[in-house]
């Protein structure tokens, strides 16, 4: 049998010339020859380059010498005769059915990491951090609210009073601390709304007040609020939030970080449908411990539903910031939800 | 092949191929996945491999040696500050100032690492590249003139642009032989007012286009009513967003075009100097095309995209050769840690070579 010869171009690593060259097995060794150049090297010394395309594959050399070789099946011939094999890796990538199950893979695990993973972890980093952290999160948001969009409350002091008084009246349902503070605000630009802030602060609304028909209706959504609260969803969103961000920028980063800000919002809205639901629940274990009616809050629901629908445009707003409850009409199932509260 | 090569431009070939790559890719992709991200680093040796054999001049490829173990080391502290610089961030803002101006602090010498490392462990012919800027000047390119430039309210951006451009070339080698760098402050002048100008003429066009369309709400949407209000936003966003994605496709194209062919037209390598040759809208194209393939298949089409910019920006440079590619010999060898590429890849400073 003819032994396998292989054109290559050997480089000794210390000049940039190229000197011609062919290759050939003796033994286990491979033999360079051609061009002043002539060297036998064990096998198991040499490190062979994997197969990239087109690419020359390079042999490498102890002393920082190698060879280029861009004939790739006398290459292949000469490597199988000498017992050379793939490594793992390289098997996977040179084959479409392998890049194929890769695909698949990697979907799967992107979606089951955004699934379950994501949440998870979000909780887990939630309820971890400090309260210092919390206080100055609470602190800056409504700080910025205030200025964005809040004004002081123009209920009496009597009347604040009194329904924070008789919510903390309220027996709290499960055994998670979570000191709160209810706090009003004027808003017609936000309108009847409510807020869970990462510190434990409820901010409501003037209009949310006056829009109520009862009182049971507003400790109702004090509940709900509660609910977010003993969950940190608010914080939990928030760091969801980033997490997503986060990872969109760095994967397209330098191609389209543009596009990065559009999904981070349309994903968001899912887990705040969630949520809700959580709340809700909490929310209507919590007034039926205290002998009211979680038909309340749904009763509340209904007429903020309402109140909002003329004001569909800033469905948006409420999106843009995730993890404060928004009583917007920006979720479809809000009937749905009135419909649990009621056959509670 | 130790012909002589008189006076001759020689072509850079780029000979990858966006179906190899993409299965390089997506393996890479998946086993970092599966480790989760402790594979990065192999990952990020197999790319750069990919991209730099297949990249070849006067027919002899380039090579990345990297170290995986040393890049996963970089990668590990990098992911650490970044973690405390968000964490820090997000629980306080004056601490999060803090971390930033730290981070700002180090960068420089993190850059300067980063150059070494990467210069260090790329070849052409056998033979290593090598940096040797000193942190001294890191800090004057990378710190102290982008301060100047914020101070001077952008003035000076273009003398900072200047500088970081020398700092990285002028102190670049091939084996023994020096880069060096010839541009004046003056060309990067004339750039950057030509890109005032058009950021200038773009937020014009953008301010008419959304005062027409403000117009017409107002008109139709009843003068300043809650809605009139709120149209108003939603025009200002649409406005804000219609500016963005005009810069990135127009005038970053352009931009990026016009400083390639000026850093690389001004570079020289002992007696062989460089050209390159990259049109503004061809570079427009490549973008909008790889944005628009990237959107439509949720990412898939990213190792195409990335294929077709290094083809097109690769196959635009030349090396003017002055006599034989054989004469270069090899420099003192250094030893060098990977952390400062790592550490500055993951807070995505631009130092690509």
């Amino acid at each position: 049998m003819r032994p396998v010869q292989v054109k290559a171009v050997y480089f000794d690593g210390q000049s940039a010339r190229a000197h011609d060259v062919v290759l050939s097995l003796a033994g286990a060794s491979l033999e360079v020859s051609g061009d002043s150049i002539s060297r036998r090297d064990a096998l198991s010394n040499l490190r062979v380059s994997e197969l990239m395309g087109e690419a020359p594959r390079l042999i490498k050399f102890p002393d920082g010498a190698h060879c280029e070789v861009r004939d790739h099946a006398g290459l292949s011939e000469l490597l199988a005769e000498g017992g050379h094999r793939d490594g793992l890796v390289v098997q996977l990538q040179n084959r479409w059915r392998w890049a194929l199950a890769a695909v698949v893979i990697a979907v799967a695990a992107v979606a089951a990491g955004y699934r379950w993973g994501l949440p998870a972890v979000s909780e887990w980093i939630a309820f971890k951090l400090p309260g210092k952290a919390l206080a100055q999160m609470g602190e800056s948001t409504l700080s910025y609210l205030d200025q964005a969009v809040f004004s002081p409350s123009k209920l009496s002091d009597n009347r604040q009073q009194a329904l924070q008084k008789a919510f903390v009246q309220l027996a709290v349902p499960d055994e998670i601390d979570a000191a709160h503070v209810i706090v009003f605000r004027d808003s017609p630009v936000i309108g009847a709304n409510a807020m869970a802030l990462p510190d434990g602060t409820i901010v409501v609304t003037d209009q949310l007040v006056s829009l109520a028909k009862h009182d049971e209706e507003i400790l109702g959504v004090l509940a709900h609020e509660l609910g977010h609260l003993k969950r940190r969803h608010s914080l939990r969103m928030l760091i969801q939030g980033s997490i997503v961000g986060a990872v969109l920028a760095w994967y397209v980063g330098d191609v389209s970080s543009v596009a990065a800000g559009l999904p981070t919002l349309m994903l968001q809205m899912r887990y705040s449908r969630d949520h809700e639901r959580e709340a809700d629940v909490y929310a209507a274990r919590m007034l039926k411990e205290n002998g009211i009616s979680p038909a309340r809050l749904a009763d509340m629901l209904a007429r903020l539903e309402q109140a909002h629908t003329s004001q569909t445009a800033q469905q948006k707003k409420g999106a843009e910031e995730p993890g404060f409850s928004d009583y917007f009409a920006s979720h479809p199932d809000t009937h749905e939800r009135i419909q649990a509260l009621e056959r509670n | 092949m130790s012909q002589a090569l008189n006076a001759q431009t020689i072509r850079f070939q780029f000979s990858g191929k966006g179906g190899e790559y993409f299965r390089i890719w997506i393996v890479n992709l998946a086993l970092t996945i599966v480790t989760l991200g402790i594979y990065s680093a192999w990952a990020k040796v197999r790319r750069l491999q990919y991209f730099y054999r297949n990249t070849s001049l006067a027919n002899h490829g380039f090579d990345y040696h990297g170290d995986p173990q040393a890049i996963l080391k970089g990668r590990l502290i990098g992911v650490a500050l970044l973690v405390l610089y968000y964490a820090s961030e997000s629980f306080d803002p004056t601490l999060g100032l803090v971390a930033f101006a730290v981070l700002m602090l180090i960068m420089p010498w993190l850059v300067q690492r980063s150059l070494r490392f990467k210069l260090h462990n790329s070849s052409y012919r056998g033979l290593r590249f090598g940096f040797d800027g000193t942190v001294g000047n890191a800090y004057k390119a990378f710190l102290l003139w982008p301060v100047i430039a914020y101070f001077t309210l952008g003035l000076l951006a273009a003398v900072a642009h200047q500088r970081i451009k020398a700092y990285q070339h002028g102190n670049s080698r091939y084996g023994s032989e020096g880069f060096a760098f010839n541009v004046r402050e003056g060309k990067f002048f004339g750039i950057y007012f030509r890109l005032l100008g058009m950021v200038i003429l773009l937020i014009i066009a953008v301010a008419v286009l959304a005062g027409v369309f403000g117009g017409m709400a107002a008109v139709f949407g009843g003068g300043m009513s809650e809605e009139g209000k709120i149209a108003a936003i939603g025009i200002a966003i649409a406005a804000a967003i219609g500016f963005y994605l005009a810069a990135f496709l127009f005038i970053g194209p352009w931009f990026a075009a016009r400083t390639q062919n000026l850093v690389w037209n001004g570079t020289s390598l002992g007696p062989h100097g460089f050209s390159s040759s990259v049109r503004a809208r061809d570079l427009f194209w490549i973008y909008l095309t790889n944005f628009i393939g990237i959107l439509l298949t949720l990412g898939l089409f990213k190792p195409f995209a990335d294929i077709r910019l290094a083809k097109y920006r690769l196959e635009h440079m030349a090396l003017n050769a002055q006599g034989s590619l054989d004469d270069f010999l090899a420099g003192q060898q250094q030893s060098i840690n990977a952390m400062g590429e790592e550490t500055a890849d993951v807070f995505d400073f631009d130092i690509s070579f």
